[in-house]
């Protein structure tokens, strides 16, 4: 469990991560790819505002793949005559600002609360618990269409109100983790040596749990994406001309059956992302479990 | 077991109470449904007089105290759109979402185990490999393309099943099929994490070092062990399926609560609202008093 | 070898749901289900489309290009004091036996503007008259109606005829008719089933029975079509409409931006011109909106009672629109105060492009625009009265359906002072209303059309932009063609096999 074992024999710990990402040929393709998406959603609006805008109703819904076209049309061109590469690169920003805050919010959040739940006292467990059950039953689009009545709209708005709907299935996890884990042999000593709560929880029951939520939050990440165009859609958060990924999917939805890339290619990019996400954190997750650090730390893994 | 139970059944009426009572009063803060179900151009009477037909015009304290006492006999009100008891066109709805969500997580749940065990067996072999790729590739596209491509294809091109609609079992293939996949995924992806940590466990090596060959063994242990986190997301998600599916039901004309409950935000039918979500918040309750349950059961040193 | 037969299975079963619709069984796949099934609300288009002159008829018909004709009523004349005299057909009997008669048509009229429930055809055609009905004898009736309305035979085109039987208190579960078809059942969640009414007065339909579906998705309704499981889909989306299935009809719908005159700079005449020159209207039709598509000038459709056809559409002049701007500017008028541009969300099938495209072309001439859609809920707070204080100014996308020929069903709402949806308060447009109001034959479709040339000329009241086009699948067995009124009506007795 301690860190303490791996340092002392590795010359650089970038050098030992980069290494070890090496080893896993498709998380090292994913930390590309991110690295790709990140990079389009701190400069490509400033880099391509003015193209992703224009419109052109007479050339509407563009065939991709036409390279005789500037290089922003070979996915072709939305319902308005808009390159859709231009725009995917555009809306990587409000996509990833909308979906990390909400993510990541939520995660941390649920989690707090989830090992709250499991390690404090009854009463204390019993009445988080009920509140996620209530969150759990209270219908989400009720929910934006409140916030849409008593709140003025705006991207902060959206994120509060996604975050709330998705903090329950990480609340229960955690703490379905915890009821476990802290039954365990090494929680059980540290208690009797001592710890305190606080240290139990954050430095031996979190690392044990983390794992599991962070496969879930890969996923939400793309539920997340998907649910925040249908709020858009009743007025609440990204308005366009603002675009999400999710935006672009379900305003091509119409289209599916007569042009199928105007929905196809942001669909795309979300399953990419997600893929990526969820190879990276399996990666981590081996690369910082010790007992599985080996398969990556030598060539000669255990595939078969 | 008895008390917990009894002190749950408490715990979940409050919650339940205090669940009706914050529906009722938010969804009264937007709006009314006056102007939707009148036209535009109805008079200043016309307007007054559907108000008073539907209690809407007294003190919201006088119709929270109106609808309580109905409550207690069991009276959910009307809807004011449709010309039936509210809990009629819930209870409708209900039955069919039930039995959706029923089979689908029937089928959920033995496919995402059994793959995503052996997925866990051989990490980063191909199986796994193919199987994380695929599932992934599910959970994270818009439910609607495949819905649409679905029906595109067998219904319209190959004519093997009805597009759309209920009667007979060849109507329910394509919505189970559509609703499998983002839950598969995402079970999966959980089953094989914590199945890569449960067969890495101390006491499964022990287990293989004491000789027990048997595969079958190891594997039930493991699971055993990995089955909190994958029983708690499979209630989160059966719970995303109760609350509505809603792309399955617009799409495949599907006559479930999900669909019922959008428009009846949309056209503040107060009162379909409340029975729904009482509906809903029920079932989700009794849930999740099952999972605590099966968690004491699975693993006995859990005690409540 | 199990899952070959079980392929082999799926293929003969799907022949045989396609195979099952016989000759004179229809299927129509709706987009929304019916709320409520009471004769008093079929003016709603959902349940008009499947009631309308199906299982309800009307005392009188609206025909495109013929007028007003017989249909309850085998005729009518105007008596002194603005009481109108309707004489009832003989021979006629509602579904469940009982025959028609004056008393039935009274009840009917107590009934739909009664106070004990709310029905949408007192509220949307008669709100704010008062209607008092005389028995003369058992196949006349008078009407009367305070204040005078010159156009009665017209308005009875909306009135539908229920038994006397019909509580007045309460919506009916089952209609009952005299119409050519009888109201079987309705599951709700599932379908509407009707047949053939054995004892109908005119002549009966080709149809003998027809079930009603409801999805609403509109890819799945052309699917369903273009699978056999469905004969025809009244609604379907423009991108769907690829076959020659596909037939287009003008819906009667008007798209237009209501403009508020009461904030600056929308209360600037030269502002208003600038908007409406902005806009390429050319370049949405047979793009995001269908071929087909008309330039509007006015708030109705061009068939209807006084339509202005002389006017010509704002053309396209980005320059123009810029200089008349300038001019504004130069004369202290705020135009680089930002204007909110307000969508309906749903509203139609293209709605969210056709406001993007509206907002980059007020854009690109240096307009201040913020696009802002909202549901349908939301929406209404900007679209009717009593607007917000300190709204700031707003344009709003509406859509207005006036499918009943005559301008006097949208005038006063659209523009009156009093008007519940009026951006202006201008004392003209009032009482060139009110005149044409009580006018009849030529001299009101003159006082119309003079009221139409002041909107759209002088006081530029608003952006109109187009006469809106539907599209309806229909199977290749059947013989029907789609018109105007298939967004309200769907007659199934006018639905002929091949």
């Amino acid at each position: 469990m301690s860190e303490a074992e791996i340092i002392p024999d590795t010359p650089h710990p970038v050098r030992t991560t980069f290494g070890m990402l090496w080893r896993d040929k498709f998380a090292f393709c994913a930390a590309i790819f991110l690295c790709f998406i990140i990079f389009c959603a701190i400069f490509g609006p400033w880099l391509l505002e003015d193209v992703a805008t224009k419109q052109n109703l007479r050339g509407r819904n563009a065939p991709p793949f036409d390279f005789s076209r500037p290089w922003y049309f070979w996915l072709g061109g939305d319902a308005l005559g808009r390159p859709l590469l231009a725009r995917i690169m555009v809306a990587a920003q409000n996509t990833m600002m909308v979906a990390a805050g909400a993510v990541v919010c939520s995660l941390a959040i649920g989690t707090t609360l989830g090992l709250i739940a499991g390690y404090t006292s009854k009463l204390g467990s019993q009445v988080i618990m009920r509140l996620a059950d209530v969150i759990m039953s209270f219908p989400s689009l009720l929910l934006a269409v409140i916030v849409l009545y008593v709140l003025p709209p705006s991207v902060f708005n959206l994120v509060i109100v996604l975050a709330i709907t998705r903090i329950p299935i990480y609340l229960r996890t955690s703490r379905a983790e915890v009821l476990e884990v802290r039954e365990r042999m090494f929680v059980q000593a540290a208690q009797v040596m001592g710890a305190s709560s606080n240290r139990i929880i954050f430095r031996h029951i979190l690392p044990v749990v983390l794992p599991t939520l962070v496969t879930i939050a890969t996923l939400d990440f793309a539920l997340v994406v998907l649910v925040e165009s249908s709020l858009s859609f009743l007025g609440i958060g990204i308005q366009p001309p603002e675009i999400t990924w999710g935006l672009m999917v379900s305003q091509g939805r119409a289209y599916l059956t007569t042009a199928w890339w105007l929905s196809f290619w942001p669909g795309l990019a979300i399953i990419l992302t997600t893929l990526s996400l969820n190879l990276l954190a399996n990666w981590m997750r081996t690369a910082l479990d010790p007992v599985q650090r080996w398969r990556l730390e030598s060539r000669k893994t255990s595939d078969e | 077991m008895r008390s917990f139970l009894g002190k749950r059944a408490i715990a979940s009426a409050i919650s339940l109470i205090g669940l009706v009572v914050l529906v009722f009063f938010m969804t009264r803060l937007t709006g009314d449904p006056t102007d939707l179900f009148l036209p535009e151009n109805a008079t200043q009477e016309a307007r007054d007089n559907f108000r008073r037909l539907n209690g809407l015009d007294k003190p919201i304290i006088v119709q929270f105290f109106n609808y309580v006492g109905d409550l207690l006999r069991f009276d959910f009100g009307d809807s004011v759109r449709r010309n039936e008891p509210a809990i009629d066109s819930v209870m409708r709805g209900f039955f069919w979402t039930l039995q959706l969500a029923a089979v689908t997580m029937l089928l959920v749940t033995v496919a995402a185990i059994t793959i995503g065990s052996l997925a866990a067996f051989h990490v980063g072999g191909v199986f796994d490999r193919i199987a994380t790729f695929f599932s992934l590739m599910g959970a994270s596209a818009p439910d609607f393309w495949i819905a649409i491509v679905a029906i595109v294809v067998f219904s319209v091109g190959l004519g093997w099943l009805p597009t759309s609609g209920t009667g007979t079992v060849w109507h329910w293939i394509m919505p189970v099929a559509v609703l499998f996949i983002r839950p598969f995924g995402l079970i999966l992806q959980v089953v094989r994490g914590a199945m890569i940590t449960a067969l890495n466990s101390a006491y499964v090596k022990t287990a293989r070092a004491k000789g027990v060959k048997n595969r079958p063994i190891i594997f039930v242990h493991a699971l055993r062990n990995a089955m909190l986190p994958i029983i708690t997301v499979i209630g989160d998600q059966t719970t995303a399926i109760l609350n509505g599916a809603v792309i399955v039901e617009t799409i495949f004309g599907f006559p479930g609560v999900g669909k019922l409950m959008i428009d009846s935000v949309l056209q503040r039918d107060f009162n379909v609202i409340l029975a729904a979500v009482m509906v809903t918040a029920f079932a989700i309750f009794l849930m999740n008093v099952l999972i605590d349950v099966l968690y004491a059961v699975l693993d006995p040193r859990i005690r409540y | 070898m199990t899952n070959k037969y079980s392929c082999v299975a799926a293929v003969l079963f799907a022949t045989t749901i396609a195979g099952q619709a016989m000759a004179e069984e229809l299927t129509v796949v709706l987009a929304e289900e019916l709320d409520i099934v009471d004769p008093c609300e079929a003016s709603r288009s959902n349940i008009g489309r499947v009631m309308l002159q199906n299982v309800s008829e009307t005392l009188t018909e609206m025909v495109p290009g013929e007028g007003v004709q017989p249909r309850l009523a085998t005729s009518w004349e105007e008596m002194d004091g603005g009481t109108w005299r309707f004489t009832l057909r003989e021979g006629v009997t509602f579904t469940d036996g009982t025959a028609l008669d004056a008393g039935d048509v009274a009840h009917s009229i107590a009934r739909f503007t009664g106070d004990a429930i709310s029905c949408e055809i007192g509220d949307k055609f008669f709100g704010g008259i008062e209607l008092t009905t005389n028995v003369v004898d058992e196949m006349t009736i008078d009407i009367t109606p305070n204040p005078a309305q010159p156009i009665m035979p017209l308005l009875a085109s909306t009135m539908t005829v229920v038994p006397s039987e019909a509580p007045i208190d309460a919506y009916v579960d089952t209609p009952i008719g005299t119409g050519p078809y009888v109201w079987d059942e309705y599951v709700r969640g599932q379908h509407i089933k009707m047949s053939a009414n054995p004892n109908y007065w005119g002549d009966a339909g080709a149809v003998t029975s027809v079930t009603y579906v409801f999805r609403s998705d509109a890819a799945v309704r052309a699917a369903m079509v273009a699978a056999g499981e469905a004969d025809v889909a009244p609604n379907i989306a423009l991108q769907d409409a690829t076959t020659d299935m596909d037939f287009s009809y003008p819906n009667s719908e008007t798209l237009f931006l209501r403009l508020d005159h009461d904030t600056a700079p929308l209360d600037d005449v030269r502002v208003r011109q600038a908007l409406n020159y902005a806009v390429d209207r050319e370049a949405f039709v047979g793009t995001i909106l269908a071929d087909g598509t008309i330039l509007a000038t006015g708030m109705t459709p061009p068939s209807t009672l006084g339509y202005n056809q002389d006017l010509e559409p704002y053309p396209y002049d980005a320059e123009k629109a810029k200089a008349l701007l300038a001019e504004a500017a130069a004369d202290g008028v705020a135009v680089d105060t930002e204007i909110t541009l307000i969508g309906r969300i749903g509203n139609f099938s293209n709605v969210q492009e056709t406001m993007e495209a509206l907002l980059a072309m007020y854009q690109d001439v240096g307009f201040n625009v913020k696009l802002q859609m909202f549901e349908v809920a939301e929406w209404l707070e900007h679209y009717s009265k009593p607007y917000a204080d300190g709204r700031g100014p707003e344009m709003v996308q509406a859509m207005h359906d006036n499918a009943n020929g005559d301008p006097v069903f949208s005038m006063f709402f659209k523009y009156a002072c009093d008007g519940l949806q009026a951006g202006l308060c201008d004392e003209t447009i009032d009482s060139l209303t009110a005149e044409a109001t009580a006018l009849t034959g030529v001299e009101r479709e003159a006082k119309w059309s003079e009221l139409f040339k002041y909107i759209h000329e002088d006081s530029v009241t608003d952006v109109m932009l187009f006469h809106m086009v539907g599209f309806s699948r229909v199977n290749s067995r059947l013989d029907f063609t789609p018109t105007i009124r298939t967004n309200s009506e769907l007659q199934l007795d006018q639905i002929k096999f091949n």
